[in-house]
This record gives C-alpha cells, sequence and structure tokens, in this order.
C-alpha cells in the first residue's frame, strides 16, 4: 500500500482552479483528475480522492463544466469537460492566484518583491 | 457495492443533497473504487489490501459526506425553498389541473350537449362524449389525489422532516374540497357559462360530504407517508 498523505487547506479553493486546468485540455472523469493532480503537483497537492466529485458536481450546477456519460469497457464513466463559462472563470482564479502568489512570494522575500494584491 | 454507500447515501439525503447528485455522487465513487483497487492488484497488492488501500484513499464517510454538504448549490429545492416546493407548487398544479378539468368540461358541453341547460346529470351523450367527461373528471377528481401522494414520495425520498409536506397535503386537500363547480345556460345570452367558487359545505349535509371527502384526501396521502415514517424510525432503531 502506498502512503499518501492529504492536505487539509486542499478545499480552499485550490481543487476548482486546478480542475478547471486541467480540465481545458482535454475531458476527463474524476479518476483521471485525481491522478492527473497528483502526478502534475508531484504529490504536494493530495486529497482523499472522492471528495473531488463535490467540487465537480458544483462547478457543473454553476455552469462551469458539462457533462457526458460514455460506456468504456463495461464501465460507465462521467466525463466532464469545460464550458465557455468555465474558461472565463479559469482566467479570472488564474488571475487571482497569480496575484496572490506574487504577493506571498514577496512577502517571503522580506517584502522587497511584495505587489499590492486586490 | 461497498458497505460505506449506504450510509453515505443516508447522511447526504438527510442533510438536504439533491437526490440525482447522491445518486450519481455513489456511482462515480464506485466506479474510482473499482478503479483505484484496479491500480492497487497491479502494484503488487492481493485483492483484500487493495480494497482496504483503496478505500483508504477513497476518504471516509465522514470525508465523503462532509464535502458534498460543504456545497450549499447541491441542496434539493425542497430543501432551499420547503414553502415553495410543498405548499406553493402543488397548489398551482392544483389550480391548473382544476382549470383543465373546466375547459374538458365547457368543451364537452358544446360539443356533445350543445341544447342541454347543464353538462351535469343523467343525460344521453355519445360513448366518446361519455369519454370526453370522464376524462375531464379524472383531471378534477383524480389531481389532488395525485399531488398529496407525490409529496408522500417526495418527503420520503428526500428524508424531509414532516412539517411542510403535511402543511401541504392538508392545504391541496382543503382546496381540493371547497372549490365547487356550476354550469348554467344563461338565460337571455344562450351562450352558458361555468363557474368556479370556493365554499365550504354550504348545507349541514354538503358541508359533512366535504368534511369526509377532505378528510380522505387528507389520509389517502398521511397514512403512507406516517407508515414510511415508522418503518424508518424502525430501521434506524434495530
Amino acid at each position: 500500500m502506498t502512503a499518501r498523505g492529504t492536505n487539509p487547506n486542499f478545499l480552499n479553493g485550490v481543487p476548482e482552479l486546478l480542475i478547471l486546468c486541467l480540465l481545458a485540455d482535454e475531458t476527463m472523469y474524476g479518476y483521471e483528475i485525481v491522478q492527473a493532480i497528483r502526478a502534475r503537483t508531484g504529490s504536494v497537492v493530495a486529497v482523499g480522492e472522492g471528495v473531488v466529485y463535490p467540487v465537480l458536481h458544483a462547478l457543473e450546477a454553476d455552469g462551469a463544466l458539462r457533462t457526458k456519460r460514455k460506456s468504456v469497457d463495461g464501465r460507465s464513466r462521467i466525463y466532464y469537460s469545460l464550458t465557455a463559462a468555465g474558461k472565463r472563470r479559469l482566467a479570472r482564479l488564474t488571475n487571482d492566484w497569480t496575484s496572490l502568489a506574487a504577493a506571498i512570494r514577496g512577502v517571503l522575500k522580506g517584502g522587497k518583491d511584495a505587489q499590492s494584491f486586490s | 457495492m461497498h458497505s460505506l454507500f449506504p450510509e453515505l447515501r443516508e447522511r447526504l439525503l438527510s442533510g438536504g443533497v439533491a437526490p440525482r447528485h447522491v445518486r450519481r455522487y455513489r456511482t462515480e465513487l464506485a466506479e474510482h473504487l473499482a478503479d483505484l483497487t484496479a491500480e492497487e492488484i497491479r502494484a503488487g497488492l492481493n485483492q483484500k489490501d487493495a480494497e482496504a488501500a483503496a478505500l483508504a484513499r477513497l476518504g471516509t464517510v465522514d470525508e465523503l459526506a462532509q464535502a458534498m454538504l460543504s456545497q450549499p448549490k447541491l441542496r434539493a429545492w425542497s430543501v432551499r425553498a420547503p414553502w415553495a416546493v410543498c405548499a406553493l407548487a402543488p397548489l398551482a398544479i392544483l389550480a391548473i389541473a382544476r382549470g383543465l378539468a373546466l375547459l374538458v368540461l365547457w368543451t364537452g358541453w358544446q360539443i356533445f350537449l350543445p341544447g342541454a341547460n347543464t353538462p351535469f346529470g343523467a343525460q344521453h351523450v355519445s360513448w366518446i362524449g361519455n369519454a370526453w367527461f370522464q376524462f375531464g373528471r379524472l383531471i378534477y377528481f383524480g389531481t389532488p389525489f395525485a399531488l398529496g401522494w407525490a409529496l408522500c414520495v417526495l418527503a420520503a425520498r428526500q428524508r424531509l422532516r414532516a412539517g411542510w409536506p403535511v402543511a401541504g397535503m392538508f392545504l391541496v386537500a382543503f382546496l381540493a374540497t371547497v372549490q365547487s363547480v356550476d354550469a348554467n345556460r344563461a338565460a337571455i345570452s344562450g351562450a352558458g357559462h361555468i363557474h368556479i367558487g370556493f365554499v365550504f359545505g354550504p348545507s349541514p349535509q354538503a358541508f359533512a360530504g366535504n368534511l369526509a371527502y377532505a378528510a380522505i384526501l387528507f389520509a389517502s396521502a398521511l397514512l403512507p407517508y406516517l407508515v414510511w415514517r415508522w418503518r424508518e424510525g424502525r430501521a434506524a432503531a434495530a
């Protein structure tokens, strides 16, 4: 059994950004999304894997994602893809997170490079 | 399906999550669990250990339930606005159905009984005319029962508290009972008119009849609901 810790802060807006970012490239189902998050973040961002689905459902309820059910090898898969509203949301979140990361980086460096963040 | 799913389902429904989201969540989790188990087997674990590892990765019932319950957008409308779902919507449907029934009565009167002073009472009418009038009666008298049962099913399916569904059942039974239809050909114009009024028992006999009808309507929806709650209570206690 592989030891995998979870990050309790994962749910503070990060999954939404990561999910939208991943789905901007291709359609995926839940298991693929979780594996992709793990792979692309080098397991730095880890989560109890089942909790990704409520975020997906909520994004779909907001109109940011659309779903399509497919049968693959006898298994029922629900594939998620980005809508136009989802692309706009991704752009906004990316901008927010980039600004936030820059601000935090500035603080960590001693405030010299700090930028205003709104 | 794993034993965690029935518990998770009850937690989510009791917490007000819409049944369609609960259903899909369960399906997706079951598929995810199967994928994780297969992955752990590929990594060298035996079936039993792989299942245990997969479950640990999926999350506990508490984590899975909390993640869903923390999304207010996934709540059922019957939880977000119970007054609208349990009271307003049934009354609106009742009003539409009664209007439709009156339309059926009016058209039947004009087409199949053009010379009659009223469409009510024993009159000779063709089989198709009879079928048409019975269709109208079915809508008029069947809708309140259907609405009561729908509220009963909704309350049971979404684990609603008793207050609003029972209030909705009572309102439907009351308003369905106090409506009365009168249809007469006007003496002057001859065109005829249909009138729907709200009256509860204009005479002692009618009052008793109305009360009995309201009681039957209310009980037909309430009794199955009470039986369901009793069974649920017993199952929870066991």
